[in-house]
C-alpha cells in the first residue's frame, strides 16, 4: 500500500488511535515516518541484555558489607575513580574499602545522588528539582552526608549539603541553632558577651539590655528583702554596688540628659571593672549609694505585697523616688562625653510604655523577650538563659545569676503567695 | 540545657566542611556562631573569604551612625580574624572612602589576598592606596568608581586573571600597561570609560567586556580571545573622530581573533566597525564563531549592513544570530538597490550550520526584509526563526506578515514565530 486515505477519522474516540496503530503496524514504511518511536517498543526486550555488558565495582563499608555498584555511577566519586585505577574494585575478593565515614546508610544515598546526576541528559532545572527533594532530611543525617561526601571526594554533593546546612543556621538566634543541631551550651555569660560586641554595637539592643537589666535589679532587689534573715554572703560587694547605683542612675528619668549621663557612669564603671578584676574604686564612689540604697530598702521592706504587686508594671516609681534624691549625686557624670543621647528620648518612666518598647524592639530583633519577661516575673521559675547573649553590663549579669540561683526557692514561694 | 553529647555531630564535621558552611552565610551569622559553643567560638575566625555589604549592621536612618557602625564592625571582623585571607569583597552604598579604608587594603595585602572587589558609595571616589600594588597574588580585581594610579616601577599583577574596572578614572597609558603587564589576564571588563584609546595586548585574553565611549579599540594581541561583548556609546567628539578615521575598525578590532566563538555588539558598535576603508587583503574567517548578537543595527546605512553581511558570511559555522534594528524609521534616504544582496553575496555560500535566529524590532526596511530573505533562503538547517516587529509599526504588521510568508526556506523544519505582541 502506498496511499492511505482516511475521511471522517473521529480523533475524540481512543478506539481510533487504536485501530489506526494496527492499520500501521502491518505497513511498516507508514509506520516508521509518522510513529517513529514504534519501532522502539517492540525491540524493548531486547534493551536488557546489555546490561548484562556494564561492569561493576564493588565496595567495602566499615561493616565488612561489600555491595555492588555499577562502574559508571561509582566513578562519579573521585576517590573511588581513583582507587580503581590502581586496581582495586575489580572483583569480589579485592573490594574498594571506603573510609570509615561513609556507613551504608549513606553510601545508598550517595549512590542514588549519582546515580541521577551521571545521567547528561537531565536539564539543569530537572538537577535542581531533584537536589532539593534529596536533600529532605534531619540535621544528622545531613551532617553525616556531608562527611561522607567529604571522604569521597564528592566536591558537588558537599557544596549541596554545606548550603543547606547553611541555610538552617542562617537568620536563627543561637538558642535555635543549638537546638537543630544538638550543641551544648557550655559558654560562660563572660565568654558569651566578650567578643560579640563587635556584631551588637546596636543602640537599639544596648537600651533593650538596659531595660532588662533594670528589671533585673528590682528582681533582685525583691529577693535581697526576703532574704533579709538570710546572712547570705551572696556576692562581693564591688558589683552589687553597680547594681545598685545602676538601678539608681539608670532608670527612666523623665528628665533626658540625666539618664543619659547615668549611662556613661554605668559604662564607665564597666571599663574599670573590666580593666582590674579587684577594683574597688567604684563601690568607694558609690559607697554613699549604698547607704541611700539600704534606706530605700528598709521602706520597702515595709511593703512586700506592694512590691510584688507592682513586680511587673509598676515597680519603677518606688524606685524613682530614692532617684530622685540621688540626681544631685548623678552631677559627677557630666564630664564623661555623650555619645548617644539619641536614645533618651525613648527611655519613657511609665513601665508600660517600657513595656511596649520592649516588644517592639523585641519584635524587630525577633526574639522572645516579653514572653520571657513575663515568665522569669510572674512565674518565678529559674532563671532562663537570656535571648540575647550580649549584654553590656557583663559583670552584672553574672553576679544576678549566682545571686539567682541560691534563695531561687525563697524567690519561689514568694512569688507564689501572690 | 541537657543534651546527648553523641547527638552533636555537627561540631564533628571536618574544618574545611565547616568553613565551607561558614562562607555560604551571610558574614553576620557566620560571625555569630562564635557564641553557640565552646567549639564554636573562634571557628569562624579562620574562614578565608570575608564579604561585607550593608546587611552587615542593622540598618539604620541615620547615614553617619550606620556608616560608623559599619566601619566598626570591618575593623573589629579583620582584628579578630587569624590567618590568610583570600577573598574581600565591600560593596556598601553609603559607605564612604575615607583613609581607614586604605589600612584595611594595607592589613589585606599582607594576608595573601587573592580576590579584591571594591565598590563604595557615589560621593567621592576613592583613590587606591599604593599597597594594592603589591598585593601580589590577586587573581580577580574588581573596582567600582576608583582612580587609579599604578607607581612607575609597578610590574604588574603577575598571577591576575579576572580584572574588572568599572567607572574607573586611570590614564590611557597606565590602562594600556596594566593590561599588558598581568601575563594570565583572561577576562578583562571595562566599563565607562570615556573617550579612550584602548590598545589591548592580553596573550591569555579570553573574555572581554567594554562598555563606554571609545574612540578606538585595537586589538593587537589577542589570538585566545573566545568571547567579545561591546557597547558603545556615542558623542560628538567621537563623532568627529570617526568620520576623521582612516583606518579600518572592523580588522584592527576583528582582525586578530580567530578563535572568536561568540560576539555581541550594542548600540553604536556596528557603526563603529563600519568605519574605515573596504576589506583589507584577505578576508578574514572566523572558523569557531558560532553565535553573533548584534543589536540597534541601522538598516538604512549600507555600510553597517555590509558589515554585518561580511559577520555572517565569513563564519561558516554560525549557529546561533540574533539581530535587532533601530526601530527609528524615517523615509528612506538612499534609494533601495532590490539585487543589493545578491552582489554582496556570494551565490553558493550557505549557512550550513544555522539554527536559530531572532531578528527584533523589525521596522519592515526593505534592506532588513531582504536580510530574512536571504537567512530563510541560504540556512538548510535552520529550525527557529523568531521574528519581533517593533512596537513602532502599528499597521505594518500584516503586511510584514504576508511578506515573511512568502519567503522561501531553504530548511524544511523551519519555524517562522511571529510575535505578535512584544513584551
Amino acid at each position: 500500500m502506498k496511499e492511505l486515505h482516511l475521511a471522517f477519522v473521529d480523533w475524540e474516540q481512543t478506539s481510533t488511535l487504536s485501530v489506526l496503530l494496527t492499520i500501521c503496524s502491518y505497513c511498516k514504511v507508514l509506520c516508521s515516518d509518522i510513529f517513529p518511536s514504534f519501532t522502539m517498543i517492540e525491540s524493548d526486550s531486547e534493551v536488557i541484555k546489555p546490561e548484562m555488558m556494564k561492569s561493576y565495582v564493588w565496595l567495602q563499608t566499615t561493616d565488612g558489607s561489600i555491595q555492588e555498584v555499577e562502574q559508571e555511577i561509582a566513578t562519579f566519586c573521585p576517590l573511588i575513580c581513583q582507587e580503581m585505577h590502581s586496581g582495586l574494585g575489580t572483583s569480589k575478593s579485592y573490594p574498594i574499602s571506603l573510609p570509615t565515614r561513609v556507613n551504608p546508610a549513606m553510601l545508598s544515598l550517595i549512590i542514588d545522588y549519582c546515580r541521577f546526576h551521571q545521567v547528561p541528559g537531565h536539564s539543569n532545572k530537572e538537577r535542581k528539582v531533584f537536589d532539593e527533594k534529596f536533600i529532605r532530611m534531619d540535621t544528622n543525617r545531613l551532617c553525616e552526608l556531608t562527611s561522607a561526601a567529604d571522604c569521597l571526594q564528592l566536591k558537588p554533593l558537599v557544596d549541596l549539603t554545606s548550603r543547606a546546612l547553611a541555610r538552617m543556621i542562617e537568620g536563627k538566634t543561637p538558642e535555635e541553632i543549638r537546638e537543630i543541631f544538638h550543641l551544648p551550651d557550655d559558654l560562660t555569660e563572660e565568654e558569651k558577651l566578650e567578643p560579640l560586641k563587635n556584631t551588637m554595637d546596636d543602640p537599639r539592643i544596648r537600651l533593650l539590655n538596659r531595660l532588662y537589666a533594670r528589671k533585673r535589679k528590682e528582681l533582685k532587689e525583691k529577693e535581697r528583702l526576703k532574704n533579709a534573715q538570710n546572712e547570705e554572703e551572696i556576692v562581693d560587694d564591688r558589683p552589687l554596688d553597680d547594681l545598685l547605683s545602676f538601678i539608681n542612675g539608670g532608670n527612666g528619668d523623665p528628665k533626658g540628659p540625666v539618664a543619659s549621663k547615668s549611662k556613661k557612669k554605668n559604662r564607665k564603671k564597666k571599663d574599670q571593672q573590666k580593666s582590674a578584676h579587684e577594683d574597688c574604686n567604684p563601690s568607694n564612689n558609690l559607697s554613699s549609694y549604698n547607704a541611700i540604697d539600704n534606706d530605700k530598702k528598709g521602706t520597702n521592706g515595709h511593703d512586700p505585697s506592694c512590691t510584688n504587686n507592682k513586680l511587673h508594671g509598676r515597680s519603677l516609681p518606688i524606685l524613682r523616688q530614692s532617684n530622685l534624691q540621688d540626681t544631685r549625686d548623678l552631677s559627677f557624670t557630666s564630664e564623661y562625653e555623650l555619645d548617644d543621647g539619641d536614645l533618651d528620648d525613648e527611655i519613657d518612666p511609665a513601665m508600660k510604655e517600657i513595656d511596649r518598647e520592649v516588644e517592639d524592639f523585641a519584635r524587630r530583633l525577633n526574639s522572645d523577650w516579653p514572653e520571657r519577661m513575663q515568665e522569669i516575673l510572674r512565674l518565678g521559675q529559674e532563671r532562663h538563659p537570656t535571648p540575647i547573649s550580649m549584654n553590656r553590663n557583663g559583670a552584672l549579669r553574672i553576679h544576678a545569676s549566682t545571686a539567682f540561683s541560691y534563695p531561687s526557692f525563697c524567690f519561689f514561694l514568694l512569688l507564689s503567695v501572690i | 540545657m541537657d543534651h546527648d553529647s553523641r547527638l552533636d555531630i555537627f561540631s564533628d564535621l571536618p574544618h574545611s566542611i565547616i568553613e565551607t558552611i561558614l562562607t555560604k552565610l551571610p558574614l553576620r551569622d557566620a560571625v555569630r556562631t562564635s557564641v553557640l559553643s565552646s567549639r564554636w567560638r573562634y571557628e569562624w575566625t579562620t574562614i578565608t573569604q570575608l564579604v561585607f555589604d550593608d546587611k552587615c549592621v542593622p540598618p539604620s536612618d541615620d547615614r553617619a551612625s550606620f556608616e560608623n557602625c559599619l566601619m566598626n564592625f570591618i575593623f573589629r571582623v579583620l582584628f579578630l580574624h587569624d590567618g590568610p585571607i583570600h577573598k574581600f569583597t565591600l560593596i556598601s552604598q553609603f559607605l564612604q572612602s575615607c583613609p581607614d579604608i586604605d589600612q584595611w587594603l594595607l592589613f589585606l595585602s599582607r594576608r595573601d589576598i587573592k580576590e579584591l572587589v571594591l565598590q563604595l558609595a557615589d560621593d567621592e571616589w576613592f583613590r587606591a592606596p599604593s599597597c594594592l600594588y603589591s598585593c601580589h597574588k590577586l587573581t580577580r580585581l574588581e573596582l567600582v568608581r576608583c582612580e587609579l594610579e599604578p607607581p612607575l616601577k609597578f610590574k604588574g599583577f603577575l598571577n591576575l586573571k579576572n580584572l574588572t574596572l568599572q567607572q574607573v578614572v586611570i590614564s590611557q597609558n597606565d590602562i594600556e600597561h596594566l593590561i599588558s603587564s598581568c601575563p594570565l589576564l583572561e577576562s578583562l571588563t571595562l566599563s565607562y570609560f570615556d573617550g579612550l584609546e584602548l590598545t589591548i595586548r592580553a596573550p591569555n585574553l579570553k573574555f572581554l567586556i567594554l562598555e563606554g565611549e571609545f574612540k578606538e579599540i585595537c586589538l593587537e594581541n589577542t589570538p585566545l580571545l573566545m568571547a567579545i561583548s561591546v557597547a558603545m556609546y556615542m558623542t560628538d567628539d567621537i563623532a568627529e573622530h570617526f568620520e576623521q578615521s582612516l583606518s579600518c575598525n572592523f580588522d584592527k578590532f576583528l582582525g586578530g581573533v580567530q578563535r572568536l566563538q561568540r560576539l555581541s555588539g550594542h548600540i553604536y558598535f556596528t557603526k563603529y566597525l563600519s568605519i574605515g576603508s573596504g576589506r583589507g587583503s584577505t578576508p578574514i574567517v572566523f572558523h569557531n564563531l558560532k553565535c553573533i548578537d548584534l543589536y540597534q543595527i541601522s538598516f538604512e546605512d549600507i555600510k553597517e549592513v555590509l558589515v554585518l553581511l561580511r559577520l555572517v558570511v565569513n563564519s561558516p559555522n554560525l549557529e546561533e544570530l540574533q539581530v535587532s534594528g533601530t526601530s527609528i524609521t524615517s523615509p528612506a534616504t538612499e534609494s533601495y538597490d532590490p539585487d543589493f544582496y545578491e552582489n554582496q553575496f556570494p551565490a553558493d555560500c550557505k549557512f550550513k550550520h544555522l539554527r536559530t535566529v531572532k531578528i527584533t524590532d523589525v521596522t519592515g526596511m526593505p534592506l532588513e526584509m531582504a536580510f530574512i530573505k536571504l537567512l530563510l533562503g541560504h540556512s538548510p538547517a535552520l529550525e527557529v526563526i523568531t521574528i519581533t516587529p517593533s512596537v513602532y509599526v502599528a499597521d505594518g504588521k500584516l503586511n510584514m506578515l504576508v511578506s515573511l510568508l512568502r519567503f522561501r526556506r531553504a530548511s524544511s523544519l523551519a519555524e517562522l514565530i511571529f510575535i505578535q505582541e512584544p513584551l
